[in-house]
């Protein structure tokens, strides 16, 4: 086991083995992607095989053409999107007063907001249910992703990152004759962007794997997201193999590409913002 | 940090507009938190103390709701189901986030990053992916471990479908999940470790072993710590694999809480009872949080 220095150097077989357990670890998602490109009536008669013996995309079709596929792609991207958008909004605002603006008892109401994080997002999914309803929200978009909105880990972190901005920087555009408005967004706001990057990525994963409430909020409706889609897909009456295989093949792209294309600010988004999972 | 300026008509003045500022930057926020999560809890509370009715009407009933949970036998089933899967998720996610933590401390290796890549993408996934997933894994028909353990002589191979197999299978699934971000966490707190530790104690001729024990496990337990905490509560709040991987069974032997919770609520529709059991689970999951927060407290006055 690995406890020296950083400089250690690594052996050959030490690299095989590394090499071997990655291997292991990704064989699961090796062999989707392997039956997905199977064809259908092989998953069942060759099952034995790992590699395809024909490369077919009859799978991905079977999905395509028999599911709402593209719309639940466009659900779960409009749900992400305001997701991200308001719960961003409220809590630079919100971050900011609590970081720089002087009021009484500022402290203890952010406290009382923080335990908001102790309060865990399954729970919450009954009483929310009847209070969706009662606002006519059940089945819609707002409905879903209102109450991601409200989750405070946005307002913590960028209260946290507000906090260690010098002050003298906002005393300089004070005399300047700035107001607070214009010191969050010209100031505040692009000496902070990395923290908003990690931010956006986290409320977007978890917005676009949301799972609980939204089997709740969504009775059966066209607003379906694709973790609901899915498990539609899975709860059809035959199991068809070749289907399944394939949506879950088409539900990974996205969180493949935006993990090929952001894999650094994937990483530091989970890992400073991840907390509340 | 008090304001710094002096007592004077314009300090009024301008107090006075920091804190109508103050109010109205935080009440968007407040508004959506207000309804959206701390009334929630509140109303689920409130919810719990009837037997309710939102068509017929609820009538109060006090804790009978909970008295009632006490007495039945199938929430206390998923009461014990619950930490039964969490025995198995909790060590497996850490022990293996912490010894892949620690080969990526090794250092760069040809390969470290795609390696690292590798073991953390699964938990970008969403649950419906996983679960079908290792379902179709453990398909006695098609099922890849089916195959090989079929090759190995096993001849029972619905391990979902085996009261004693399908929980370490939906933990095992879990660990493969969302493994890779205790890692991406153990590795952070390693690296902040100063080589010169490892350096100063190989002079004085301490084994691999030693470093590790006297070293690495002490200036890693806050994140051991934090890591424990948020894997338990995860534990606790499991529901997305169960739901679809086994649906609760075979019987109830894979109904963990919050899948009682979710089936007492739609699909017995005994919402009173079902907010019982959020409430309860909020009150185990806010116990066990507050823990971390004592601990952690304690730990930076000892320091």
């Amino acid at each position: 086991m690995s406890v020296g220095p950083r400089a250690a150097h690594i052996t050959p077989l030490r690299l095989t083995v590394y090499y071997a357990i990655a291997l292991v670890w990704f064989f699961p998602l090796l062999w989707m992607i392997s039956k997905t490109f199977t064809p259908a009536a092989d998953i069942l008669g060759k099952a034995k095989q790992i590699l395809p013996t024909t490369l077919s995309t009859e799978n991905l079709w079977a999905v395509w053409n028999n599911w709402p596929f593209a719309r639940w792609l466009l659900n779960s991207l409009i749900v992400t999107v305001c997701a991200v958008g308001i719960s961003m909004a409220v809590a630079l605002f919100a971050a900011f007063s609590f970081a720089r603006l002087q009021w009484p008892g500022r402290d203890l109401v952010f406290l009382f907001f923080l335990a908001g994080m102790f309060i865990p997002w399954e729970v919450n999914a009954i009483p929310l249910y009847f209070i969706m309803n009662s606002f006519g929200l059940l089945n819609t978009y707002p409905g879903l992703f209102l109450p991601i909105t409200a989750l405070p880990v946005g307002l913590f972190l960028l209260r946290q990152f507000f906090i260690n901005i010098p002050k003298e920087v906002e005393e300089a555009a004070r005399v300047d004759g700035c107001g607070s408005l214009s010191i969050l967004l010209r100031i505040f706001v692009p000496m902070t962007l990395p923290a908003l990057g990690a931010l956006a990525i986290f409320v977007f994963l978890f917005s676009w794997n949301e799972f609980f409430w939204s089997l709740i909020c969504l009775q059966g409706s066209k607003r379906m997201t694709v973790p609901i889609g899915l498990k539609m897909i899975m709860g059809a009456q035959n199991i068809e193999y070749g289907l399944l295989f394939g949506a879950s093949f088409l539900a990974m792209i996205p969180s493949l590409v935006l993990f090929l294309i952001l894999r650094q600010q994937v990483i530091r988004g989970i890992s400073i913002a991840g907390m509340i999972k | 940090m008090m304001p710094d300026s002096k007592p004077h008509a314009t300090g009024r003045i301008r107090a006075r507009t920091q804190t109508a500022e103050g109010l109205l930057f935080i009440l968007p926020y407040a508004i959506l938190w207000l309804l959206f999560l701390f009334g929630p809890i509140l109303y689920g509370f409130y919810i719990s103390l009837h037997k309710w009715d939102p068509l017929a009407g609820s009538t109060f009933v006090g804790f009978k709701n909970y008295l009632g949970l006490f007495g039945d036998a199938r929430f206390w089933n998923s009461f014990w189901v619950t930490w039964k899967y969490s025995l198995w998720v909790i060590p497996g996610i850490i022990i293996f986030g912490l010894v892949f933590a620690l080969m990526l401390q090794a250092g760069r290796f040809p390969g470290s990053a795609v390696f690292e890549a590798v073991l953390f993408f699964p938990y970008l996934l969403n649950v419906s992916i996983i679960s079908i997933l290792w379902k179709l894994m453990l398909d006695p028909d098609v099922g890849v471990i089916s195959q090989a353990l079929r090759s190995l002589g096993v001849t029972e191979l619905a391990l979902l479908n085996d009261e004693s197999w399908v929980i370490p299978m939906v933990a095992l699934t879990t660990v493969w999940w969302l493994m890779g971000y205790r890692m991406i966490l153990f590795r952070a707190a390693l690296a902040s470790i100063p080589d010169e530790f490892y350096e100063a104690a190989a002079i004085d001729g301490a084994t691999p072993l030693r470093r590790f024990i006297s070293i690495t496990l002490p200036l890693l337990k806050p994140t051991l710590l934090f890591v424990f905490v948020v894997t338990t509560v995860g534990g606790m709040r499991t529901f997305g694999q169960i739901i679809l991987m086994t649906a609760g069974g075979p019987g109830t032997s894979s109904e963990v809480l919050a899948y009682y919770m979710y089936k007492l609520g739609f699909e017995f529709l005994q919402f009173g009872k079902a907010a019982a059991v959020g409430f309860i689970l909020f009150a185990m999951i806010f116990g066990v949080s507050a823990l971390l927060f004592f601990v952690f407290r304690l730990e930076s006055h000892l320091k």
